[in-house]
């Protein structure tokens, strides 16, 4: 074995011109593929280079082989080792074309993952220049405006946008706070930011990547094993056949040539699915690849392509997810200024787009509220997922005095605590949030509320209430957005005959009229954290193969459980962790895309496979007539009614260039159209089984009559 | 050529044959299902001394390896115990013409092909074997091995369903094959068969006085209840070396159609009974529609020269009947003749050498289906991946483990047959056997080993196979022919029984696209491994025999 120079993640390769592919480095390349020890992990080829090498032999040397072979038929011998040595070819360009490809989609990802300065900071917070590849898991890094981050780390402090279009495509910055994930080769646009390195170099998912596309040891997965199985199966029984026909004629003393046997061997042996094979796998990769999404396994691809249930998250995947306020209905005696200003109040502390867009409704209006002057004062409750509510208690400004200094909200905070005496002041919170939550913690609650809940949810819109104090005075719409093409997707899926399921944390009614509108008929509403797992579980019972999509620690157990869990390269680490594909574009409906090509890439290796099969019957009726030359009443089974050596030479002709004919089959994917499996099948067993018995009689007949044309009756 | 009143014919034994299995798949379904039945008053305190004596408790599941060993262990008692009759029979009772022990070769070969429901014979019995003989070995294997066959049949049946607990209890099943099938059917068939005229006798051979005066010895025995379960267990190892071409095992029209009938009912049912017992009867139809399709190109290519060449004709029965019953003898992978092969069409070779090839047209008693059941597994797996999900069968995806059990079942079978076959004209044993070296000779040899490893047992070599090489290589053969695709079969259905089954989407296997496909992969797969070797056999000595008559 050569050594192991260089890693993986080693020197960025000279080779920087993007997709196209350098010609004579793949000619190169294939050629010195054709060495039979590099061969020996695919017995088809290996069996026709031998058969190559021995026809070889007796073209230099024709008639050592006795009473198989003959002098007289040395240019015959010339010809068809000429094109066996053309089959081993066309078999190791379509790997090198595969690679070539897979290859460029590397390098261009590996620029994004450039050895870069990194601001690494110790525990004095001293900051030191160090190189991105001397950082390890924990090291603390600063990142400031314009600094690009070297590698995968988590958000320790600080707010910041970080323009992370080179990874993902999306143009406009992403905000990062406390908790998030920046991935390496984004850029810093704005503030600073202190964070954790959370992965070794060479770990990071782009590294991850890479390798999985530069390793020649790709695992293979169950299909692509399965195909295998049967290659060499079918192998095995023609090596059977063809030594059996030799010792027989030997035996029975009928006359036939090795050449002959040789080239009617090859032409039966799946040699356009054993050509193709490998580079099937490859460039499905290099396509998943392309799309930005890693696989860490082949298996999730293929797994991919069987799935039967597609769980999608309402939010994010389904709508847009920032829902906005559009209108304020006041319930009971309340009017539509004191809703206004207290769903002003209560989203003060709000920074979701959520809470803006229920300010900026009151703004519009014109609800701007009196205690506005006293605001800052105001103790602000975060939104919990135990009490589902956020909002504010005003505290009046008489009973409570705030020392002099400190400018900043926190500090007041603080001092607020040390200073306050609940007891003392009158306070008032004011509150919003799921209807229920605020029903619970007010009392006083507005005849017509639930009516008024419901007729919000049930045409798909979210209800928000606001308390003040005790009692409740108000509903807030909030209207989702559907993403534009989800329903044209979901079509897609359902077509596919996979089932989708929406999981959403929304009300029954509000999750029925949503997922109707995108034409989804099973949906879980008031999802819980633990729910995804539920559904897979039940799912996986019923032997279904479940693909989700996740990008929370909540979604983990059930990213790891599904068969297909694709996390956002946005989401938690446990989350890419848990998961088998990471979607560096952070796009859940991409998941669709996967699943599309996971099918194309099993239905490729069908199509070829049988394809390859179905080839064989023409030609036996071409070679098989003309093999036994002592045996000339065979001559009327000689359906084709070519000559000897044109049918030899035609069939092995057609066995050759049909591997290059496939290649883009292969590289590309066998055409898909959203459908019911049966229809796909349909579609395909016509037009690779029935196109794959009768396309080889139609060519093998139109080669040999133009070798009759050119050369005449040989 | 066929004629009109010929195919109406061969329509109404199909149609009496189908409806037959049709029943007896109801009958056997509620036998194999453990459902309660009123005859189990009958049959139950029979089972249960069966069980008493032997230990056995037929309630355990078995796993496959526990009910493939179980098999094996019983067939090679079975085996052991007619190989010692068979070599010791002079000291045996029932032996008035006093006839020899047989060579150990021979018993050899005949237990083992017995034992395996081959029933190749190597012998003429009316000449060698005792009453004793006759009924304690041959006859006692027949039921045997035709109720193994059975068994390993319902038991893969179950795994490839899902439906059962386990795979069932091998010695539950071989009894309740034995005792609530196989014995009450031959029973009426053996009555039935008497009076056609066959005899059923413990005396010893009779002197007649001919009408021309002078005497002939009428060589007689039990052969009707011999005859019968050979035909119902698709054995077809006869009591005489001539079979049913000798008048007293198929004196008559009426006899020779009960007999075709009799071999064709179990292969018939089990298809049906698969489709009960995986809860979609329309699988077991497209497994029976696509073996009769195969059956029905067999008789075509069969008819089609039948009037250049058919001397040697059994005149007795007529062309039709003995062309009819070759080709449904080897499509039913049952093996008794009632005409010579030697003079017949090398066409009706050639469609002979297709049934037991297939092995699944639709095959022997149990094991045909099982046969089938491989090429769905390969066909599924080829053909399936191309509806752009991982290929399913019956809810259950098809793993890489399943395709290669699979492709060792399908390997085997050309090997065991060329390997030998090679080795007999390569080495010195052809020539010192008198067998020619031309297209004949050839096909001789090549019949020889494939109706051994198809566990057919009609032969074309005639009394040259008794030698010691022939005798041993085609036992190990039929051994081989027989356990490795049962073994594997059995590993296949194991390994299903336990999966999650998904019905929802995915390849539909019910429907008679399904059975177009299944019918050309079978094609296509044994045409792909065999066409040379029937090129250079049947196919040439056709090619030379029209130009022979022309």
């Amino acid at each position: 074995m050569p050594s192991d120079i260089g890693l993986s993640t080693g020197t960025p390769s000279q080779d920087t011109d993007g997709n196209r592919l350098n010609v004579k480095r793949v000619v190169k390349d294939s050629i010195l593929r054709m060495n039979p020890v590099k061969l020996a992990s695919n017995p088809v080829m290996l069996v026709v280079e031998i058969s190559f090498f021995l026809v070889s032999f007796m073209a230099i040397a024709p008639g050592t082989i006795p009473s198989v072979s003959s002098p007289s038929e040395q240019l015959f011998y010339v010809i068809v080792a000429f094109i066996l040595g053309l089959t081993v070819w066309f078999s190791t360009l379509s790997d090198s074309i595969a690679e070539a490809e897979i290859r460029a989609t590397a390098t261009s990802l590996k620029s994004l993952e450039k050895e870069v300065e990194a601001k690494k900071m110790d525990d004095q917070r001293n900051i030191a220049m160090v190189s991105s590849k001397d950082l390890r898991t924990g090291d603390i890094i600063y990142m400031e405006k314009g600094d690009s981050v070297p590698i995968d780390c988590e958000v320790l402090e600080g707010i910041a946008m970080v323009d992370e279009s080179l990874i993902t495509g999306e143009s406009s910055p992403v905000r990062k706070t406390v908790g998030d994930t920046l991935i390496g080769g984004s850029t810093i646009s704005t503030d600073s930011i202190v964070a954790r390195v959370t992965v070794n170099i060479g770990e990071s998912y782009l590294s991850k990547l890479i390798s999985i596309v530069e390793s020649s040891k790709r695992p293979k997965t169950p299909n692509e094993r399965a195909v295998s199985i049967l290659l060499l199966g079918l192998t095995v029984i023609f090596t059977v056949i063809m030594a059996s026909i030799l010792s027989l004629a030997l035996a029975l003393g009928i006359r036939i040539d090795l050449s002959v046997l040789i080239a009617l061997y090859v032409c039966l042996l799946p040699t356009t699915i054993g050509a193709l094979l490998p580079s099937i796998g490859i460039s499905g990769i290099n396509r998943m690849s392309r799309s930005r999404i890693i696989a860490k396994s082949g298996r999730a691809i293929e797994a991919a392509g069987d799935t039967d249930t597609l769980m999608l998250d309402k939010t994010g995947t389904i709508t847009f997810g920032n829902r906005v306020a559009v209108e304020l209905v006041p319930l009971g005696d309340h009017t539509a200024r004191e809703i206004g200003e207290a769903a002003f109040l209560s989203s003060w502390h709000d920074d979701t787009p959520e809470g803006r867009s229920i300010m900026s409704l009151a703004y519009k209006h014109g609800y701007i509220p009196k205690e506005f002057s006293s605001i800052d004062r105001a103790e602000s409750t975060e939104f919990s997922a135990a009490t589902r509510r956020s909002g504010l208690t005003l505290i009046d400004a008489d009973d409570f005095r705030l020392p002099k200094g400190g400018k900043d909200m926190l500090q007041r905070t603080r001092m607020r605590r040390k200073y306050l005496n609940p007891e003392s002041g009158e306070m008032l919170e004011i509150s919003k949030g799921a209807p229920d939550a605020i029903k619970e913690a007010a009392p006083e609650c507005p005849s017509g509320f639930d009516e008024a809940v419901v007729s919000i949810s049930s045409v798909g819109d979210t209800a928000m209430a606001i308390s003040v104090g005790e009692s409740i005075v108000g509903l807030i719409r909030l209207k989702d957005t559907l993403k534009p093409g989800i329903r044209e997707k979901i079509e897609a899926v359902k077509a596919m005959g996979i089932r989708p399921v929406m999981i959403t944390g929304d009300q029954p009614d509000t999750a029925r009229t949503i997922a109707s509108e995108v034409g989804i008929e099973d949906f879980v509403s008031q999802a819980k954290p633990e729910t995804k797992l539920e559904v897979v579980k039940k799912e996986q019972s019923l032997g279904r193969i479940t693909a989700m999509i996740g990008d929370g620690s909540n979604d983990a157990p059930a990213l790891a459980a599904a068969e297909v869990g694709l996390s956002m390269a946005s989401g938690t680490m446990a989350a890419k962790e848990a998961a088998n594909l990471v979607d560096l574009e952070s796009n859940p409906a991409k998941i669709i895309d996967v699943v599309v090509l996971g099918k194309q890439l099993l239905m490729t290796r069908g199509a070829i496979t049988t394809f390859s099969i179905a080839n064989d019957i023409a030609k036996y009726f071409a070679i098989v007539p003309v093999l036994f030359v002592a045996l000339p009443d065979l001559g009327k089974i000689n359906i084709l009614g070519l000559g000897p050596h044109v049918a030899v030479i035609s069939a092995l002709i057609f066995n050759a260039i049909i591997i290059p004919a496939m290649i883009p089959l292969a590289t590309r994917g066998a055409s898909f159209k959203p459908m019911k499996a049966m229809s796909i099948f349909l579609r395909n067993i016509i037009t690779y089984g029935a196109g794959g018995v009768l396309l080889p009689f139609a060519g093998i007949e139109l080669i040999g009559l133009t070798i009759r044309f050119f050369v005449g009756g040989v | 050529m066929i004629t009109a009143p010929e195919i109406a014919f061969i329509a109404i034994i199909w149609l009496i044959v189908i409806v037959v299995g049709w029943l007896l798949a109801g009958f056997m379904y509620t036998i194999y299902s453990g459902r309660k039945s009123r005859l189990d008053r009958i049959f139950s305190p029979v089972e249960r001394v069966f069980f008493r004596i032997s230990g056995v408790d037929p309630t355990k599941d078995m796993t496959w390896k526990q009910y493939f060993i179980s098999l094996l262990l019983l067939n090679s008692v079975q085996a052991a115990f007619a190989f010692l009759i068979l070599s010791y029979q002079s000291f045996l009772p029932l032996n008035p013409q006093h006839f020899p022990d047989m060579s150990w070769s021979l018993a050899l070969n005949t237990a083992l092909s017995f034992s395996a429901n081959c029933d190749l014979q190597h012998y003429a019995g009316e000449n060698s074997l005792s009453y004793f003989s006759q009924m304690m070995a041959i006859t006692f294997l027949q039921f045997t091995s035709a109720a193994s066959g059975m068994s390993v049949a319902v038991a893969i049946f179950r795994g490839f369903s899902g439906k059962f607990q386990g795979l069932g209890n091998f010695y539950s099943d071989f009894i309740k094959s034995i005792v609530r099938v196989l014995l009450p059917i031959s029973f009426i068939a053996s009555i039935v068969l008497v009076s056609t005229g066959i005899p059923q006798t413990l005396n010893g051979y009779v002197l007649a006085n001919t009408i021309s005066g002078g005497t002939e010895i009428l060589k007689v025995g039990p052969v009707a209840s011999m005859t019968s379960i050979m035909q119902l267990g698709t054995n077809g190892g006869g009591y005489f070396g001539a079979n049913s071409a000798y008048p007293f095992e198929n004196p008559n029209p009426i006899s020779n159609w009960i007999e075709v009938v009799l071999m064709m009912v179990i292969p018939t049912a089990f298809p049906f009974l698969f489709g009960r017992m995986v809860g979609n009867k329309k699988e077991g139809n497209v497994l029976l529609f696509t073996s009769y399709m195969l059956y029905a190109i067999d008789l075509a290519v069969a008819f089609i020269a039948l009037s250049s060449l058919n001397r040697g004709m059994e005149a007795r029965l007529g062309v039709f009947s003995s062309v009819f019953w070759t080709v449904t003898t080897t499509a039913f992978t049952t093996g008794s003749v009632n005409a010579s092969l030697a003079g017949m069409n090398p066409l009706v070779v050639l469609s002979a050498f297709m049934g037991m090839l297939i092995q699944a047209t639709p095959g022997g008693a149990g094991v045909g289906t099982m046969y089938m059941l491989m090429y769905v597994v390969m066909t599924v797996f080829i053909v399936g991946l191309m509806a752009g999900r991982t290929p399913e069968y019956l809810g259950s995806k098809i793993t890489p483990s399943d395709v290669k059990l699979a492709m060792v079942a399908f390997i085997s079978h050309p090997i065991i047959i060329l390997l030998p076959t090679i080795i007999v004209f390569a080495s010195g044993v052809a020539s010192s056997a008198g067998i020619g070296r031309g297209p004949i000779g050839f096909s001789e040899v090549f019949y020889e080993y494939t109706s051994a490893a198809a566990n057919n047992g009609s032969d074309f070599l005639g009394t040259a196979g008794n030698t010691v090489f022939f005798n041993v290589s085609t036992g190990i053969v039929i051994w081989l022919g027989r356990f490795i695709p049962i073994l594997v079969m059995l590993n296949i259905a194991g390994n299903m029984n336990s999966r999650i089954r998904n019905f929802e989407e995915g390849l539909k296997t019910d429907n008679i696209l399904f059975a177009a496909i299944l019918l050309f992969s079978i094609t296509i797969l044994v045409i792909l491994t065999f066409f040379p070797f029937l090129v250079i056999g049947p196919l040439l000595a056709y090619l030379e025999g029209i130009q022979n008559a022309l």
